[in-house]
């Protein structure tokens, strides 16, 4: 009887320790932040008590904060976007054979090894217009007269910005990938080159289907990733000009640390965590699904 | 089988200490704010002094030893906090209730607004309250009380690169803003895209500073005779269309929505800037650069930057804690003791025998660091200019907003989005709500 109770028990001890990191370090910061954002708070931190919905509408009624939502929409799917395409045909040609594989392999995880921070601050010294690098190669082999301002415009500012995030994103998806397509047999593309298939046919019918969970592993944790990112926007801009370049991340930061409006910055976050939540039960759904009619 | 128990007693254990980690820290002897220290009968003063430099905490840990030695009975706990953290730190201590007896930060209208502090003058003799540089003390009135002393200051000038501007045909700093734009043009004519003519920092850092030198300068400012916010003045709409202009003409450096001044301070240090509005202490040391600090062109006003230091409100604090605060403040703005750290960190002192004893005496102190002593020209030359600084109406409880807002104009016109008189008119209108 004993040892029954012990090995009944026992699954649950051993998870504690999980359930109790998970518990105070995930779900008491998520339930108090849902809290916060429904609260009146002081720009010295004090929380005065229940507003209702008042933060939300201060939020909503905020140009800034859509025009925030605008940008964080595009800059997700532009840097997911491109950066799945680029790492997938990268992962096809350094699964191919040739000499310096190794070396070009090593060399591709680089921007996605470097801290994003120390990224962030290199790239906005190479395209400072007054000292910036780019301007100075450009010039030294003649394809400018004078230094070019590449960041005149707030458009101008993000796109440099989503450009950054490509760059430090895509070897992620091209080591996903390139897994993947290490685990294609190469016999079954042996057998279609013999039946007549062409490059085309091959990458549909054989290398996309096969290396499909690879690329959605690397998808959703990319959105999550730079949906979340903060340190790209916050170093190149903060925000500027105007807050026309900020993402939500960066937005409710502002909003907290800067602007000393927590209620409004809970608001902000709880509207992204239920984005990303709502983002992620699409993919539960469809893995879930996916699973039951395999 | 005892294996297994052994594992589940670990785990156990295992969980326990984690519980008992996440638990509330009640020591017993702690030393709250202001309260007794535990067995010694001692009263604790939990002090948060800003970084102003590498070597601050050098600094306090000798005074609070000092301290400590002539007042046996107070014990000194002295915390450095960077600048990038301070507000989050003292927040957090705030909501956790853990604030501390005496801040040094910038800025004071939130936690008065939140009924944080005591009154700063209850902890002042009046021969002290008499010592401090009437503009600083009467900067840190809010409805006439005063909530916060001023700890230290700077103030800001026209910095001219004489060498530059010589060269470009222009003998004297310029004194008005059509001068200013005519020396641009000579130095663009003159070095082309070798050398920016004007440094413009209208970041998020500190465009705000950027608003002050130009709307008071040609005439304008926050508020108007009776304290009321006027940000849509005329004159504030010249100014923000002037510093459009500035940009449009190519004179600035070409980031000045994101360009801070420590990158512009180095270049005019480095001789690749022409001019630039900077805090008096802006030239690296080892510059080449001959330069000089001239008055900001237009009116002449100089904007002082003064940060403070405050008293927060104790529920169990008795008079022990009130004797124990007033003999920080006696102590700290002794005039040897002030004079030392001003030369120390390389501000301007808030009390008018400092600045005296610095007029005259400023190499017998060295600056921290490093074996230089101060230089009794340079605070005779600045000391004389702070009396006539002004300052931002940080006792205004809508300052906060209104400094993000006029960063967001300034932005918002010179990017071309918006005019300079619309964007002042919504930012009034969202003030004055």
């Amino acid at each position: 009887m004993k040892k029954k109770t012990l090995a009944m028990i026992q699954p649950y001890v051993w998870l504690l320790p999980s359930v109790i990191l998970m518990v105070s370090m995930i779900l008491i910061p998520i339930v108090s932040v849902f809290k916060i954002s429904f609260s009146d708070v002081g720009r010295s931190g004090i929380v005065r008590g229940l507003n209702g919905v008042q933060n939300y509408l201060d939020i909503f009624a905020e140009p800034t904060f859509w025009h925030t939502l605008q940008n964080t929409v595009i800059w997700t799917v532009v840097v997911v976007g491109v950066s799945t395409v680029f790492g997938f045909v990268l992962a096809m040609v350094l699964n191919q054979e040739f000499k310096g594989r190794k070396f070009v392999r090593a060399v591709v995880i680089f921007p996605w090894a470097t801290a994003l921070i120390i990224q962030s601050v290199i790239w906005k010294y190479i395209i400072n217009a007054d000292y910036g690098s780019l301007n100075i190669l450009l010039k030294k082999i003649g394809l400018i007269d004078g230094f070019v301002n590449w960041t005149k415009t707030a458009g101008s500012m993000f796109g440099w910005e989503c450009w950054v995030g490509i760059f430090v994103t895509f070897p992620f998806v091209t080591f996903c990938v390139l897994s993947g397509l290490q685990s294609i047999d190469g016999s079954l593309y042996e057998s279609a080159s013999v039946d007549g298939a062409s490059f085309w046919q091959k990458l549909f019918k054989i290398t996309l289907p096969l290396v499909a969970p690879s690329l959605t592993v690397s998808t959703v944790l990319n959105i999550i990733y730079v949906f979340n990112s903060f340190p790209i926007v916050w170093t190149i801009s903060k925000g500027a000009p105007a807050d026309q370049t900020h993402t939500l991340v960066t937005y409710l930061y502002q909003l907290s640390f800067t602007d000393g409006k927590g209620g409004h910055a809970a608001a902000v976050s709880v509207i992204g965590f239920v984005i990303l939540a709502f983002c992620a039960s699409i993919y539960m759904i469809l893995s879930l699904r996916g699973e039951e009619e395999s | 089988m005892k294996k297994k128990i052994i594992s589940v007693l670990l785990c156990t254990a295992m969980v326990g200490t984690m519980l008992a980690g996440c638990g509330s820290k009640d020591n017993g002897g702690g030393s709250e704010g202001g309260s007794e220290g535990g067995d010694s009968g001692k009263v604790a003063l939990d002090v948060i002094i800003s970084q102003y430099g590498n070597y601050t905490q050098d600094w306090w840990t000798e005074f609070e030893k000092t301290f400590e030695e002539a007042n046996k009975d107070i014990d000194l706990n002295i915390e450095i906090v960077s600048w990038n953290d301070i507000y989050s730190v003292v927040n957090t201590r705030i909501s956790s209730n853990e604030q501390p007896d005496i801040l040094n930060i910038s800025g004071f209208a939130d936690y008065v607004a939140d009924d944080l502090l005591m009154p700063a003058e209850e902890y002042v003799s009046d021969e002290l309250k008499a010592n401090f540089v009437q503009s600083f003390w009467e900067s840190n009135d809010m409805d006439g009380t005063v909530w916060a002393l001023p700890i230290l200051a700077s103030c800001r000038s026209l910095f001219c690169n004489v060498d530059l501007l010589k060269e470009a045909g222009i003998e004297n700093p310029p004194a008005t803003w059509d001068e200013v734009l005519a020396a641009c043009k000579a130095v663009q004519d003159k070095f082309g895209k070798d050398i920016v003519p004007w440094g413009l920092d209208i970041s998020t850092d500190e465009g705000q500073a950027a608003f002050s030198y130009y709307t008071w300068n040609f005439g304008g400012g926050y508020v108007d005779d009776d304290g009321n916010w006027a940000l849509n003045s005329k004159e504030n709409v010249e100014a923000v269309e002037y510093i459009k202009k500035l940009i449009d003409s190519g004179y600035c450096n070409s980031a000045p929505f994101t360009d801070t001044r420590y990158p512009l301070q180095d270049a005019f240090s480095a001789g690749t800037l022409a001019m630039m509005i900077g805090p008096m202490n802006m030239v690296a040391a080892d510059s080449k650069v001959n330069y000089v600090a001239a008055d900001l062109p237009g009116e002449k006003t100089a904007l002082g930057v003064c940060d403070q230091l405050m008293v927060f409100k104790d529920e169990k604090a008795d008079d022990a804690r009130t004797a124990a605060i007033t003999k920080f403040f006696d102590a700290f703005y002794e005039c040897e003791t002030y004079s030392n750290y001003m030369v120390y960190e390389g501000f301007l002192p808030a009390t008018q025998d400092a600045s005296d004893n610095l007029a005259a005496n400023a190499e017998k102190y060295t600056v921290g660091g490093s074996d230089a002593t101060g230089s009794s020209e340079y605070f005779k030359t600045f000391c004389a200019v702070l009396p006539n600084c002004k300052f931002y109406p940080m006792q205004k409880a809508e300052w906060m907003d209104v400094r993000n807002g006029v960063i967001d104009v300034e932005q918002q016109v010179c990017e071309g989005t918006v005019g300079a008189q619309e964007a002042l008119d919504k930012l009034q209108e969202s003030v004055a709500k």
